[in-house]
């Protein structure tokens, strides 16, 4: 197996179709480990580049899959690769990436910025060392790739308000239209709780006019504070909380401690974001009266392949960024609205090996093309009144 | 004999006055302040930080300062958790799972209480080091697949089961405090805390094994972070590496606001819970008091500010210098 996939890394030049027949080639023999390395274009020096996925931390599910797409990345390209870890703070984020830059490879890099204020000094780093960056998630709204330059290919989400808009609909409509419910925004200033409590306010506004949020209690993300905030929430209303709202799942999951600790869990029903493993075992078991009526899908190794595979199409010459359609350079891909009903669909994205799949089939069809997370739309997300 | 009156009214009286006027205001706001129900479910609240704060009063009376809490939580609550029934490994040994848990957080605690006691490494700076080696471990334990969550309905429910109308969670916690206040008050450690607090120098001439003493103390912290670790991971119901995130920043300022001075010397076990549940109870009564979340954390600092003037209010007319 070495030997082909060194045979294949050999600096001769092949077709980039034929690597990827070969890299179906060996993904058939049933090496799940041995992705297949692609062949870079000529002129094209992998020695001379170094991945970098910065996140905010490695405890939260969704940064650790951030990971994993990175190393599904790495290893296709054969190139190596440097995790930075934020540790939630915007200071370590950038401290470290600039002396990452100083190691003097060139970066392709994918970042999850803890704030949206890091994303510029971060491309400027990167602008000035030759690198490539994709920034996902956050980013102010007036600093535009376009007018960076090449070097910063692409700002990339999902959009906030679908999310809000998925945990709207599913929660309204499980609870007949009608009922008090109880938002868990996430940090209160953060554009990702922002946007998503936006579109579940819209989506209420706008369609299910017999729903009443009796009261939002922002929770930083923090499945102990979403607890809490549920118990205060629980002793303020009882009984009348018929359902509840949270920006993520791990709210959720402290959320849906509470009340079951107050013998609720049964009588109120519950949609967040995340679709985090937990959660699923929660819909599968049917936990509490089947209370979990509404998630929202994506993944994070989903998110940094393909900020780190445009970033490199980019570092490679494959793309010229100032050369694509604005909605390649600010992007919006799929969110997927999940149900009790439709949940079982999905879990093929979290079998073992699923992100070195999701890689193979991203190299195939390139980064705007991807099921289950297609390019949908483009620009800075415009938050609906409500 | 004024003295002596001047000594027992200046103690926690500006806290207790703060606390009550804080109570009287909040269920004026909202009457279901004062319920039974949101009585037990403050209690439920408190149960963590109290055990947290009488470690950090034993630490901070001695005029050093244990910034580890959260890391070794992390640390102990995920070792606790991937050992009781869990949903990621079988590894069930039961009780043992208690033991392994508290033996990482006295692992911890001897590591910083001997570093600085034989190395003479600042605490602040050895604390903040053992604070990252918990939350590494806790980072290994929990690696990147299943978040592992408590399959085990007994274990799950046993904080907020009520015992004599009190969530159990609360009686942990009472039971640590007491014989907190029993070792702070009426043991020759805790008053050698209390002495080295004051002047090192003069307690070391005294033939106080004073080093003993601060490796004891920082001990004793680091099990009862671990036990926090295992409730607060009961509480949730599943594991976490940040199961103590935002701890720290609750017993440090309880611990002060309760008299305990950074500089050592001062304050009580007792003043510390009364802190501990000053900051708690504020921050329920916000919420049941329905302040708008924009305005949450500004209002929540201008009260504690009140509160701490209130407090120190009796202190006032002594010289003394604050830090």
């Amino acid at each position: 197996m070495k030997t082909l996939t060194t045979s294949l890394f050999a600096p001769t030049r092949r077709a980039f179709g034929a690597a990827a027949v070969a890299a179906a080639m060996i993904a058939g023999l049933g090496a799940s480990q041995a992705l297949a390395e692609i062949q870079h274009p000529e002129g094209f020096n992998p020695d001379e580049w170094v991945i970098v996925a910065s996140v905010i931390n490695t405890t939260n599910p969704y940064m650790i899959s951030n990971i994993e797409g990175a190393e599904a990345i790495s290893k296709a390209l054969g190139i190596d690769l440097e995790i930075v870890n934020s540790n939630n703070s915007s200071q370590t984020s950038i401290s470290s990436i600039l002396a990452i830059l100083a190691s003097g490879k060139k970066p392709i890099m994918f970042v999850n910025t803890v704030a949206s204020s890091d994303a510029p000094p971060i491309v400027d780093a990167v602008k000035q060392s030759g690198g490539y960056v994709s920034i996902w998630w956050n980013k102010p709204d007036e600093f535009k790739p376009q007018a960076i330059g090449d070097n910063f290919v692409a700002f990339q989400k999902h959009t906030g308000v679908d999310s809000g808009r998925c945990g709207a609909q599913a929660l309204a409509e499980a609870l007949g239209g009608e009922g008090n419910v109880i938002l868990l925004p996430g940090v209160q200033d953060s554009t990702t709780s922002k946007t998503r409590v936006a579109g579940f306010k819209a989506e209420i506004a706008e369609n299910y006019p017999n729903i009443t949020i009796l009261e939002e209690r922002p929770s930083n993300w923090d499945p102990q504070l979403g607890a809490r905030n549920a118990k205060d929430l629980i002793v303020k209303y009882g009984d009348q909380i018929n359902g509840v709202w949270s920006a993520d799942d791990g709210m959720q999951i402290g959320a849906m401690q509470s009340f079951e600790n107050a013998g609720m869990l049964d009588k109120v029903k519950f949609s967040s974001d995340g679709l985090y493993p937990k959660t699923l075992e929660d819909i599968k078991s049917g936990r509490g009266d089947n209370a979990i009526v509404g998630e929202t899908f994506h993944r994070g190794y989903m998110a940094s392949a393909i900020g780190l595979y445009t970033a490199y199409l980019a570092a490679s010459g494959q793309i010229v960024p100032s050369e694509l359609e604005p909605e390649k350079r600010e992007s919006f891909f799929k969110l997927s609205c999940v149900t009790p009903a439709n949940y079982e669909q999905y879990l093929q994205y979290d079998e073992p090996g699923a992100p070195d799949a999701f890689v193979e089939r991203l190299v195939e069809t390139g980064p705007w093309n991807t099921e289950p997370v297609p390019l949908v739309g483009g620009g800075v997300e415009v938050l609906p009144e409500s | 004999m004024r003295q002596i009156l001047s000594r027992s009214t200046n103690g926690p009286i500006g806290m207790i006055a703060a606390l009550l006027a804080l109570i009287i205001v909040f269920s004026l706001l909202n009457p279901r302040f004062g319920s039974v129900e949101n009585l037990q479910n403050v209690l439920f609240q408190v149960s963590v930080p109290l055990i947290i704060v009488v470690g950090t009063s034993l630490v901070i009376q001695m005029g050093s300062i244990d910034l580890s809490v959260e890391g070794v939580m992390g640390a102990a609550g995920m070792a606790w958790i991937l050992l009781s029934p869990n949903t990621r490994l079988e590894t069930d040994i039961g009780v043992w799972a208690w033991v392994v848990a508290l033996g990482i957080g006295l692992g911890f605690g001897l590591l910083t209480g001997a570093i600085y006691a034989k190395l003479k490494v600042p605490s602040f700076v050895v604390s903040l080091g053992t604070w990252y080696v918990g939350l590494g471990v806790a980072i290994l334990l929990y690696g990147n697949s299943l978040l592992p969550s408590l399959t085990s309905e007994t274990l799950a429910r046993w904080p907020t089961r009520l015992t004599l109308g009190l969530p159990n969670s609360f009686w942990l916690a009472a039971v640590v405090l007491m014989v907190g206040v029993l070792i702070s008050h009426y043991t020759r450690f805790g008053r050698g805390l209390m002495a080295i607090g004051n002047n090192e120098p003069i307690a070391r001439s005294n033939g106080m094994p004073v080093d003993r003493y601060k490796i004891a103390a920082f001990s004793v912290a680091g099990t009862l972070c671990g036990l926090a670790g295992i409730l607060a991971t009961m509480q949730l119901g599943s594991g976490s590496p940040d199961i103590g995130f935002g701890q720290l920043f609750v017993v440090i300022p309880a611990a002060v606001i309760g008299g305990t001075a950074l500089s050592g010397g001062e304050g009580g076990v007792l003043r510390s819970a009364l802190g501990v549940f000053l900051l708690i109870i504020l921050n329920n009564g916000l919420v049941l008091a329905g302040v708008d979340p924009d305005f949450q954390s500004g209002v929540f600092g201008t009260i504690l500010l009140i509160a701490v003037i209130a407090v120190a209010w009796p202190q006032r007319g002594r010289l003394k210098v604050a830090k």
